[in-house]
């Protein structure tokens, strides 16, 4: 594989995921991964363009940033990506009206949403509400349009709690799927409109953008189709057989601790006059880092 | 067809085709008479994820039927089998009422899971639960993987889409054990000493009894009784051996033209 300086040629802006990258969810919001507080500082500090691409479809916008606020992240609203306000746009502009199978933390988003007599469902990572009364529900409501549309926000298979892996929204966008003999639109990552909404909103080329996440399929996979390039970090959801994966190969790997990790290394230090591709290596592990260019001034 | 061997065999569904709910078809409980009076040895094949033998066994004793357990075999058996067959501990996702036919498996600290309908069961946490053991490695045996049924209050969600759910989640495969599957038709044989091609199958869905028993290499007849919808026989290629008008029917060409 070619060095990191050239993999890494003319990155001007990150893209970053959330929940696995940054923190890991949990009773009473979860945890944020040792480290990400500062690491995320230093790239705020750093000339490279900081935008979050998250899946998070179990609470609002509003409420992800403020928990993420609360743990000290520097995050705005304005700074994140998340897939209820991009299907918001898409039930408008085709004047549709969902049955939503959604948690509650989420439905603030849908307020000025139409949802009476509704005719598609939007389908969410809806947690502990995936009860089988209204998982079947939203399948009766499929059953009962003459042309059933499923919207789902996102289709990860699995994401990583303090207590475990969980079951995300897309097993239960496939089991709908799968009953319904139909194909559910996606709005979230991995699908391409929804990371060139984050690209256009950073002015930037595909090329230009570096996405960080937990996600092979999801984040790597997903940003790497659309022309991005992608590396996967070592926490959230990772699996070493992720390394190894049949269709999808990450542009690089970030360490046992992560990106956070990395940036922390002892010979990032935000004063070095480096462009920002210019990757350094990390003394202590000799693996080097791709996101220390954001640690670096310019 | 000059090249089949003499029939030794034949595999009868039950709803649909000896009964319809809780009424028996006109006179098939004659017709399995006349059929026991030959040499055949006959099984009784059914796909159902709540009802165990015992269940089935005493709808069929009240409607005058004259059948015993161990002839038998449904898609709750062949998931047992299974599971005997691999040694393994399974988290049993089926309802209630089916437990009975897992008598005697062990199921504590599971490294596996057999999932059938149990709607009572098909809870975040549970689904969580048997997700995290197919991570780590367990088998998802599935007893079928029905899309739908019809309940009193309209459509419900069958086993078919969380089988499909936990099988996206960790990229694997169930092996579904019930109708339509090969396997299902060869286990039903075992112990009758007879070769797919020595048998015969008589049930009411085209695709699951007919096509499926054809498809090993028996002889499948349809009856038009139970689901049986106008047309069903140009669902499958090759189409049924025979599509007949019921159970009695069936049975009467069997000792006319098979024996």
């Amino acid at each position: 594989m070619a060095a990191w300086s050239e993999r890494l040629a003319g990155v001007r802006g990150v893209l970053l995921d959330i929940s696995g990258v940054l923190l890991d969810g949990g009773k009473d919001g979860g945890v944020p991964i040792p480290g990400s507080v500062e690491a995320l500082a230093r790239l705020k500090r750093s000339q490279l363009k900081v935008r979050f691409c998250t899946n998070e479809s179990q609470v609002s916008r509003k409420d992800l940033v403020g928990l993420l606020r609360h743990m000290g992240f520097d995050i705005s609203e304005g700074e994140v990506t998340s897939p209820a306000p991009a299907a918001c746009l898409v039930l408008k502009e085709r004047g549709l009206r969902p049955h939503l199978l959604v948690s509650d933390g989420v439905r603030s988003e849908f307020h000025r949403i139409d949802t009476s007599k509704p005719n598609c469902v939007v389908i969410a990572d809806a947690g502990e509400s995936f009860s089988y009364q209204n998982v079947n529900k939203a399948f009766q409501v499929l059953m009962e349009l003459e042309n059933p549309v499923l919207i789902s926000l996102g289709k990860g298979r699995y994401y990583k709690q303090t207590s475990g892996l969980m079951l995300d929204v897309g097993a239960y966008m496939k089991a709908l799927e799968y009953a319904c003999g139909i194909e559910a639109q996606v709005v979230g990552k991995p699908a391409p409109e929804f990371f060139q909404s984050a690209l256009r909103e950073m002015g930037l080329e595909a090329h230009e953008a570096i996405m960080i996440g937990d996600d092979i399929v999801g984040d790597v996979g997903g940003a790497q189709s659309c022309g991005m390039r992608a590396v996967q970090v070592r926490t959230g959801k990772f699996r070493p057989s992720d390394e190894h994966h049949p269709e999808v190969k990450a542009d690089g790997h970030l360490g046992a601790r992560g990106w956070a990790g990395s940036l922390q290394s002892r010979h990032v230090t935000t004063g070095i006059q480096q462009p920002a591709h210019r990757v350094l290596l990390t003394q202590r592990t000799g693996v080097p880092c791709p996101v220390c260019a954001g640690a670096t001034k310019g | 067809m000059a090249a089949r061997r003499a029939l030794k065999a034949v595999l009868v569904d039950l709803n649909g085709t000896l009964h319809v709910e809780d009424a028996a078809v006109p006179g098939a409980q004659e017709a399995l008479k006349r059929l026991r009076g030959t040499s055949v040895t006959v099984r009784f094949v059914t796909n159902t994820t709540k009802e165990s033998k015992q269940d089935l066994l005493e709808r069929l004793k009240k409607l005058e039927f004259d059948i015993s357990e161990d002839e038998i075999f449904t898609s709750l058996t062949a998931a047992r089998n299974l599971v005997e067959q691999k040694q393994v501990r399974p988290m049993l996702l089926v309802d209630d009422r089916a437990l009975p036919d897992f008598k005697g498996i062990q199921t504590s600290d599971p490294n596996a899971v057999v999932i059938g309908l149990a709607p009572e069961h098909f809870h975040y946490q549970i689904l969580n639960q048997a997700f995290r053991l197919l991570l780590d490695g367990a088998p998802l045996i599935a007893i079928h993987k029905a899309r739908y049924y019809k309940r009193k209050d309209g459509l419900a969600l069958g086993p078919g889409p969380f089988v499909t759910a936990l099988e996206y989640a960790t990229d694997t495969q169930a092996t579904v054990v019930g109708k339509p599957e090969k396997t299902f038709f060869l286990e039903a044989l075992r112990g009758t000493g007879c070769e797919p091609e020595e048998a015969v199958m008589i049930g009411d869905d085209c695709r699951d009894d007919v096509g499926g028993a054809q498809n090993v290499g028996m002889l499948g007849i349809l009856v038009k009784t139970g689901k049986y919808r106008a047309a069903d026989e140009e669902k499958i290629n090759p189409p049924p051996y025979l599509t007949c008008e019921s159970f009695p029917h069936a049975v009467d060409h069997i000792l006319q033209h098979l024996l």
